[in-house]
């Protein structure tokens, strides 16, 4: 037949592609219980939903040619749950992912594609970094390198969703830090560069989980939002992530059927509270049960900690948490707290989320280690996202607020309608600490010098920070029982749409750093 | 098998130690409660496993950043 060479070479090329790094290298990956670039594809997309854009591309190296199928970075379309995503899926098994003069290329088309088309933007992370020898000397630097003004710019056009899956250096890392949610599989590796380039450097053997591990990340840099076991879990934390938003900037994140028994869960909210305000609860308890069952997605969940920041539902329609947490330092808001709180806001002012603030605090961490994180500076980068931030702003006095953190916490004139629980108290400062900055000497504490005295005082301050006090005043606008928290918020929601704008904001905080 | 040291969050007192040397514990639960700014305050396991050493004795005052507890994990 006239075309049969044709369509012989067709399959031979496509097959030759496919085969990615080869079947030893594949196998390997098989036997370590990890994804290859094309499964994990395979996994997150759609069925038959996939389409590769360049499929037979190869290194730009003449002689590199038959031994790189796809360049080494796996680019395409496919839909999540039924909605366009643009994927680049890194392959490992092709010279380590490495980046290159013609894989750039694709990812450049990826990210064109996802910003013009307003479709949401997923990068499935292991890079070895920049190609070598490819890259070497200046004259590549020069041609290669830095090509493109709008490689590593974000605007938060569309979501951007990471998945950190082996060993990422290079342009895994950087594509994981400029996301709007990074995941990292457990065993993987974020760093700037290799440990083995790291201990060159330095002359000292350096081990991959303490330059970049999962426990660095979620606990101490707060780079990544979660970590999991798998590569199966990562993709459905990425899936699960991008659940919640909507495609793009100009949409509203799309809304779910509300759960069976959501409501049911809410009347019971005064459960978590204890009795004495000496004690504490997890705040996350609290959120468990106002949101529409099981939609609470919690980010950086071990960073932070202080402030608890989750992503769920309330009437079926997507909101942003920001809660203190008096499971940790009493939820005194410290500088990883309001750093937190800042990316949680980027997040939800560029994607049109309403947010709901949950306050039970005695204040910022005070201190010389406050000082030295540059306290001040958080706070009021936290001020300043707060009153630029123009989504509906919803705010819950649970129990104490003090202070300072009584307005960043969505106090006063910072949210569009604020609601006290009876058991909130709001003052200046915990009347503990005022009776003794008022009464006491340096150096004593008034409990212990004279109790009595203090007990006195110590009610007499408490009294004027009643709820009663402060909704005479008209500093909040609500006193409402725990119990009808979850359909004042739903209620409040429908009130303060943003009707003039279609539900968007002005995405203000776009292009705000995506990382603190 | 990893050697997970615990820190305490706050500067306080020790108030009560709610596990023994040995015991298994999991992720979430409440291993020392430390009484800090006239609250209650908890230091949790940041992993399933078994605490391996306590560090500190009841009433004994702790400084932020201290490791009070270790677990094997």
């Amino acid at each position: 037949m006239a075309f049969d060479e044709l369509y012989d070479e067709f399959a031979r090329r496509e097959a030759k592609a496919l085969a990615m790094g080869g079947v030893e290298r594949l196998e390997r990956r098989r036997n370590a219980g990890l994804l290859n670039a094309r499964e994990r594809i395979d996994y997150l997309v759609d069925s038959g939903t996939w389409v590769e854009s360049g499929l037979f591309a190869t290194s730009h190296i003449e002689a590199d040619r038959d031994s790189t199928p796809g360049d080494g970075k796996i680019t395409g379309y496919g839909a999540i749950d039924g909605r366009e995503a643009v994927i680049v899926s890194n392959d490992f098994t092709v010279k380590g992912a490495s980046s290159s003069v013609v894989n750039m290329r694709r990812i450049g088309q990826m990210r064109r594609t996802a910003s013009e088309r307003g479709i949401p933007m997923v990068f499935l992370g292991e890079s070895s970094g920049a190609r070598i020898p490819d890259n070497m000397g200046a004259y590549n630097m020069g041609t290669i390198l830095g090509g493109d003004a709008t490689q590593y710019r974000r605007l938060r056009e569309q979501p951007w969703a990471s998945a950190i899956l082996g060993m990422a250096y290079g342009s895994a890392t950087w594509y994981g830090c400029l996301s709007d949610f990074n995941v990292m599989r457990k065993g993987a590796v974020m760093a700037v560069s290799s440990e083995r380039l790291v201990s060159m450097a330095i002359g000292e053997k350096v081990d991959g989980q303490d330059l970049g591990g999962w426990r660095m990340h979620t606990d101490t840099t707060g780079l990544v939002d979660l970590a999991v076991d798998t590569d199966e879990e990562a993709l459905d934390a990425i899936k699960t992530f991008l659940s919640y938003l909507p495609e793009n900037q100009k949409q509203l994140p799309p809304e779910k059927p509300v759960p069976a028994g959501s409501d049911d869960a809410a009347r019971t909210v005064l459960d978590v509270l204890p009795e004495k305000r000496t004690q504490v609860y997890d705040v996350r308890k609290i959120i468990e049960r106002i949101a529409d069952k099981d939609s609470v997605f919690e980010l950086k969940a071990r960073f932070g900690r202080t402030a608890t920041t989750a992503l769920a539902r309330l009437g079926g329609q997507t909101i942003g948490f920001i809660a203190n947490n008096p499971m940790f330092k009493a939820g005194a808001l410290d500088a990883d707290g309001c750093d937190k709180s800042c990316s949680f806001m980027v997040l939800c002012d560029s994607f049109n989320i309403p947010v709901i603030f949950l306050v039970d605090n005695p204040g910022f961490v005070i201190g010389i280690d406050a000082e030295r994180q540059r306290a001040p500076g958080k706070i009021m980068n936290f001020m300043n996202a707060l009153q630029l931030m123009t989504v509906p702003k919803l705010t819950v006095m649970i129990r104490k607020n003090y202070g300072q953190a009584y307005i960043n916490m969505g106090g006063g004139k910072n949210a569009a309608e604020v609601a006290a629980w009876p058991t909130a108290e709001v003052s200046f400062m915990d009347p503990a600490y005022a009776v003794n900055v008022v009464h006491g000497k340096p150096g004593e504490r008034l409990e212990d010098t004279d109790p009595d005295f203090f007990e006195r005082k110590f009610a007499e301050f408490q009294l004027e920070s009643s709820v009663y006090d402060i909704a005479a005043s008209y500093g909040v606008q609500h006193v409402i029982k725990p119990e009808d928290t979850r359909d004042w918020l739903i209620r409040m929601l429908q009130v303060h749409r943003n009707r003039l704008s279609g539900g968007l904001s002005q995405h203000l905080l776009s292009n705000w750093p995506t990382t603190f | 098998m990893a050697r997970i040291e615990i820190e305490s969050d706050v500067t306080g007192t020790v108030w009560k130690i709610e596990v023994e040397e040995g015991a298994s514990v999991t992720e979430g639960q409440t291993l020392i409660i430390l009484e800090s700014m006239k609250m209650e305050i908890p230091v949790l396991a940041s992993d399933d496993g078994k605490v391996a050493e306590i560090m500190v004795d009841e009433e004994e005052p702790v400084s932020e950043g201290q490791v009070v507890v270790v677990l094997d994990a």
